[in-house]
């Protein structure tokens, strides 16, 4: 903190640098139409990613019902869009008005990137007016590749202009370290100012994020039409549409971690100190909380899938094995959310001799956190295969040994895990870090070879009958529910985390926040806002799905319901 | 006189719903009772107890209810409660019971103790990029203790450390250098326990350095509400000084202090 | 249908009403913004006293003789029946304000000096900043008196600087345990160690301690160094109620070839 800095600053604040919004004052109303705004935008680049993937797979898999899956997730997206347009035009105004200053020096730096921005927005709302409405006119042959390549090209769009929108948010938290609060920002190069600490590893985190919560509001959706349903067909329509939602939320999320492991390296390597302020400092009680939403998630995802095995004939089998599964995550639960500085009265305090428990304090650091989430992560992918693999039965004349290397590869996988995550407690912080890699690195390669074994498996396989899709108990649609809710804060929260650790910087250690909310606020005064922004995300979502069905029927077709077999997606 | 008792045991142990009440009393025992009593253990805190409470109860509301069969045994007994009337007494002492649960709870809550409320404070708060020792400007990060470039003094610097720690730090972090010093009782947040693998063995040496020299003075706000009673060593002992206690304290636990980022991946 | 949009509802509302109770549940901590030493143009009053008492109790290490009842006046409480410092600073000094009192005890101490005390306060303009040595005005004027320090008081040209009274003999290599960067210049050391806080040299300095600039003459090398080294082991005559006011630590922060040039340094000056 230099001083001419704060002169600068000083002076700075006797001209006009700050407007005021009535009632709830600037920073929340910033605060609350940026968030609606990324919910909107996360949702309308999330989605469109599936879409494609969903029509590629009706198309070369040759199953009408992923194409017309894939329309009526593009049919969500219309009316998302313009949401997603007002918000962030509130956005915008917003900052500008009321934080004139800031926003003035952001627009020196990147203003050729916003007029690309808005370009861009301009052609992929097209792409995307052209995508949906020409969905029956090219349905055959070569047109309809032409129209997957639509597709193709709305994602591409964007994605970029998710990537130039990073830049901005990811100057303010690393901008390149030759820039000082004393460089003119007319002089800054626009690529210089792009390619920051933390622009990449945000980019690759947020497109996995939006295909998580893309699949999640999907989910929602579905299980609420299941939930209306009238007829039988409808219902096992909205039922499978829900679990292909859930299934590619969760599928994604398993690999968003590691995302965020990269994310949070770069912010270390960045800034050691924004690095502590946001794992060790005032927020560090925010992992807490993410932790336990993030139990929720992995608890809730699996319920889903085991209430599933209900519907599956041949899922019998497996059902004895869930309760392991299920002692499994409750165990990783409790060791992930087990904090490791407590909350605890003087008397606790004394007779634990600190606020590190001399016992359970082990379970506090993150060499037991990591094994916990990875043993979560392993479960979680177990319990699919055995969803999977519910109804059929292994022909091929291997399926015994395969299932054996499989078993094996499990084996290997938690046993890699577990040992680092021991060995972790016996070397020094430094070589601990390197030991997550190793634990990653032995999940994801479980993870990837049983697929590949398990498909290879599966060709030919008996079909013990087909599911019984529509037969879901209510609560399971309430458990995408909370899916949905669940992922939608997590991402408010991880928002406030992102944007809180550069406390009262606009941009760190660059530009600094002398307006009267220059202060980082406390948790819980956050999650208040949080929950308020979830709040109109989801009356808004709903309120245009509602729309979307005024417009239209449902693009549910009846159909000879779960024709031969009904695969599941992921094949 | 067992025989007939068997069936009805194993009706019990059987059903859903008494399983489930056996699972979180079981878990409670565990984690108040088990827990504590491991060697080197102590209680767990209230805080710690609900949440693990919590996710247990969680786990249960899952297990019984994945499963059709499963969930209507589980709600039988509770709707039996509810409606039969021959569970009138029964059903009344459910009622009172709770009744009287949540006015406990609520009495709890509002009553007034002596004690100071649950704290939480940041152990290891976010240190400065620099300080100013004695009005000398100190770049902590990337900094490491000057004392070990000079492999060949350690020994006199470690001697010069452990006068000074038996010196100055001695009454609250101890002989041991666990944090049971004679002062140590009278001190909220209590003085740091070297020995745990939480505290110096968590941290860089410049951090440590910023800790003894600045004191709870020198705690930013996080580190609030009761801040530590560490004196601002920098009026008292010399930079040399704090280095070599520093460099006493590791010596002595046998913990090496984290590392910078950079000069590992110079190594590998 | 409504009764399961009211489940919905109710569902959606109790998940986040669950995750907004437990992050409310745990104790509030707020990252506040750092305390600048800026003091701009609308400063009130109470903001002054309030960082002037921060500077008192802190940084301006004015605890260290005020307030024991023998070094220095007491200010905070009675001094001898006069009442705290803001009730007496008009009375010192004939048409001296409380306010030019207090300013010229800070700008230069020795021009009065309460009897029965010694000369022996440092001049504080030259270790805090403007701001602060304002702000420390309208804290002891607060003290039984009416605070009439207002921004104007405070020259806006030099910036509230963090005090470095001995730091621009270069600041020294991050960790290195010596003075001035363990520069052998013996002027680069006297500047860093801050010699001249208390004695005078060459014109130079103060006149708390004895005036080095003929040390010479009195003491050999061997004298000198010891006197640095253990300062108790020998007092200048006329010095004896000053004797322990020289910081004990010299020794151990320079070189031992730093020490070596200040002694011969000094040695020199007959």
């Amino acid at each position: 903190m230099t001083d001419p800095l704060l002169l600068l600053q000083a002076a700075a604040d006797t001209s006009r640098a700050y407007g005021e919004f009535p009632v709830i004052g600037a920073r929340a109303f910033v605060w609350i139409t940026a968030e609606v705004h990324l919910m909107f935008a996360a949702f309308v680049l999330g989605v469109p990613m599936f879409a494609v993937v969903t029509e590629a797979i009706g198309i070369f898999g040759g199953d009408e019902r992923y194409d017309r899956l894939s329309k009526e997730f593009t049919r969500l997206l219309l009316v998302a869009y313009s949401a997603t347009a007002i918000w962030g035009a509130m956005l915008v105004f917003g900052l500008s008005t009321l934080y004139p200053r800031f926003w003035a020096y952001l627009t020196t730096i990147f203003a050729p990137s916003m007029w690309l921005y808005a370009a861009l927005f301009f052609v992929e709302s097209f792409t995307l007016y052209l995508y949906y409405y020409g969905w029956d006119r090219w349905k055959k042959g070569r047109a309809k590749l032409g129209h997957w390549t639509l597709g193709i090209l709305l994602n591409v769009w964007g994605t970029i202009v998710m990537f130039i929108a990073n830049a901005w948010l990811t100057y303010m938290m690393s901008p390149p370290r030759d820039i000082t609060p004393t460089t003119d920002p007319t002089t800054i190069k626009l690529w210089h100012a792009i390619a920051n600490a933390t622009w990449m590893p945000i980019n690759v985190h947020r497109v996995i994020a939006n295909v998580v919560f893309g699949g999640a509001i999907v989910g929602a959706y579905a299980s609420y039409r299941f939930l209306a349903a009238r007829t039988e067909e409808e219902r096992a329509h909205y039922d499978w549409m829900g679990y292909v939602g859930n299934f590619i939320a969760m599928s994604a999320l398993i690999v968003l971690p590691f995302a965020g492991y990269w994310l949070g390296r770069e912010i270390y390597q960045y800034d050691q100190s924004m690095g502590i302020t946001m794992m060790g400092g005032f927020m560090s009680w925010l992992w807490v909380i993410q932790a336990f939403l993030i139990a929720v998630l992995f608890l809730t995802g699996n319920y889903y899938l085991w209430i599933g095995m209900g519907r599956i004939p041949g899922a019998e089998r497996f059902r004895p094995y869930t309760k392991y599964l299920l002692i499994v995550l409750v165990l990783g639960a409790i060791v992930w959310g087990t904090p490791h500085t407590m909350i605890a009265d003087s008397k606790e305090l004394a007779a634990m001799g600190g606020s590190h428990h001399p016992f359970l304090g082990a379970l506090g650091v993150m060499s037991a956190k990591n094994t916990a989430v990875n043993l979560m992560i392993l479960t979680t992918f177990l319990s699919f295969l055995l969803y999977r693999r519910a109804n059929t039965r292994p022909v091929v004349p291997w399926a015994r040994a395969g299932t054996i290397i499989q078993g094996a590869m499990f084996a290997v996988a938690a046993g890699v895990v577990l040992f680092y995550g021991i060995r972790g407690y016996f070397v020094e912080a430094i070589v601990r870090i390197g030991f997550s890699v190793y634990q990653v690195l032995a999940v994801l390669s479980c993870i990837v070879f049983v697929t590949v074994i398990d498909i290879l498996m599966a060709r030919g396989a008996q079909s013990l009958g087909a599911i019984r899709w529509g037969r879901m108990p209510p609560r399971s649609q309430y458990a995408l529910f909370i899916l949905a809710v669940t992922f939608t804060w997590l991402m408010g929260l991880m928002g406030f985390a992102r944007s809180g650790i550069r406390q009262y910087w606009h941009v760190w250690q660059v530009m600094q926040d002398t307006s009267k909310y220059a202060a980082t606020p406390a948790l819980g005064y956050a999650s208040k806002m949080i929950s308020l922004c979830v709040l109109i995300f989801l009356s808004l979502v709903a309120f245009v799905f509602w729309l979307g069905g005024l417009a239209e029927k449902s693009t549910f077709v009846a159909t000879a319901e779960g024709e031969k077999g009904a695969r599941h997606v992921g094949h | 006189m067992s025989s007939p008792l068997r069936p009805a045991i194993r009706r019990y142990a059987e059903h859903p719903f008494w399983q489930a009440v056996g699972i979180l009393l079981l878990a409670y025992i565990v984690v108040v009772g088990v827990v504590p009593i491991l060697p080197g253990s102590a209680i767990v805190p209230k805080s710690v107890v609900l949440q693990y409470m919590i996710t247990v109860l969680v786990g249960v509301l899952i297990y019984v209810s994945d499963n059709e069969e499963r969930w209507r045994q589980f709600k039988e007994p509770i709707q039996a409660v509810l409606v039969e009337p021959r569970l009138k007494v029964v059903r009344a002492v459910v009622v009172a019971g709770v009744t009287a649960l949540v006015g406990l709870v609520a009495y709890g809550q509002v009553k007034t103790t002596v004690a100071a409320p649950p704290n939480l404070r940041s152990i290891h708060p976010a240190p400065p990029a620099e300080i100013t020792f004695r009005g000398k400007t100190i770049t902590l990060t990337g900094l490491e203790n000057p004392l070990r470039r000079y492999p060949d003094s350690l020994p006199s610097y470690l001697a010069e450390g452990k006068r000074v720690y038996y010196q100055n730090c001695l009454p609250c972090h101890g002989d041991h250098l666990d944090g049971q010093g004679h002062f140590a009782p009278g001190f909220n947040p209590l003085p740091a326990n070297f020995q745990d693998n939480g505290t110096i063995a968590q941290l860089t040496e410049s951090f440590v350095f910023w800790r003894v020299a600045k004191g709870g003075p020198g705690l930013p706000r996080e580190g609030t509400p009761w801040n530590s009673a560490m004196p601002v060593w920098e009026d008292f002992l010399t930079e040399r000084e704090i280095w070599s206690v520093i460099l006493f304290l590791y010596e002595q636990t046998g913990w090496t202090p984290r590392t910078w980022e950079k000069s590992v991946s110079g190594e590998k | 249908m409504w009764a399961t949009n009211a489940k919905i509802v109710g569902i959606v509302l109790g998940t986040l009403a669950l995750y907004t109770l437990i992050a409310n549940k745990i104790p509030q901590v707020q990252s506040e913004v750092p305390q600048a030493l800026t003091l701009g143009a609308n400063v009130t009053p109470e903001q002054l006293v309030a960082a002037g008492e921060k500077v008192y109790t802190g940084i301006g290490g004015c605890t260290t003789c005020h307030g024991l009842g023998e070094r220095a006046p007491n200010l905070l409480t009675d001094e001898k029946g006069q009442g705290t410092i803001g009730a007496r600073c008009g009375k010192r000094e004939p048409g001296k304000t409380c306010k030019q009192y207090l300013y010229e005890s800070l700008d230069n101490p020795t021009a009065y000096v309460v009897s029965g005390y010694q000369p022996i306060m440092p001049v504080m303009t030259k270790q805090l900043s403007p701001a602060q040595v304002w702000s420390v005005i309208a804290f002891l004027e607060s003290q039984g008196g009416t605070v009439d320090v207002t921004a104007s008081d405070i020259p806006t040209t030099s910036p509230a600087s963090p005090t470095s009274p001995t730091s621009p003999g270069g600041g020294g290599g991050a960790g290195g345990a010596a003075f001035a960067g363990g520069s052998t210049d013996p002027k680069a050391i006297i500047q860093a160690a801050g010699c001249l806080a208390c004695h005078k040299l060459d014109g130079q300095g103060q006149v708390i301690a004895p005036d080095l600039t003929h040390v010479g003459s009195r003491r050999d090398a061997e004298s000198i160094r010891r006197k640095i080294l253990d300062p108790a082991s020998s007092v200048t005559k006329g010095y004896e109620k000053l004797a322990g006011i020289m910081p004990k630590s010299f020794g151990t922060m320079m070189s031992a070839a730093q020490l070596e040039a200040l002694v011969q340094y000094l040695a020199a000056h007959k």
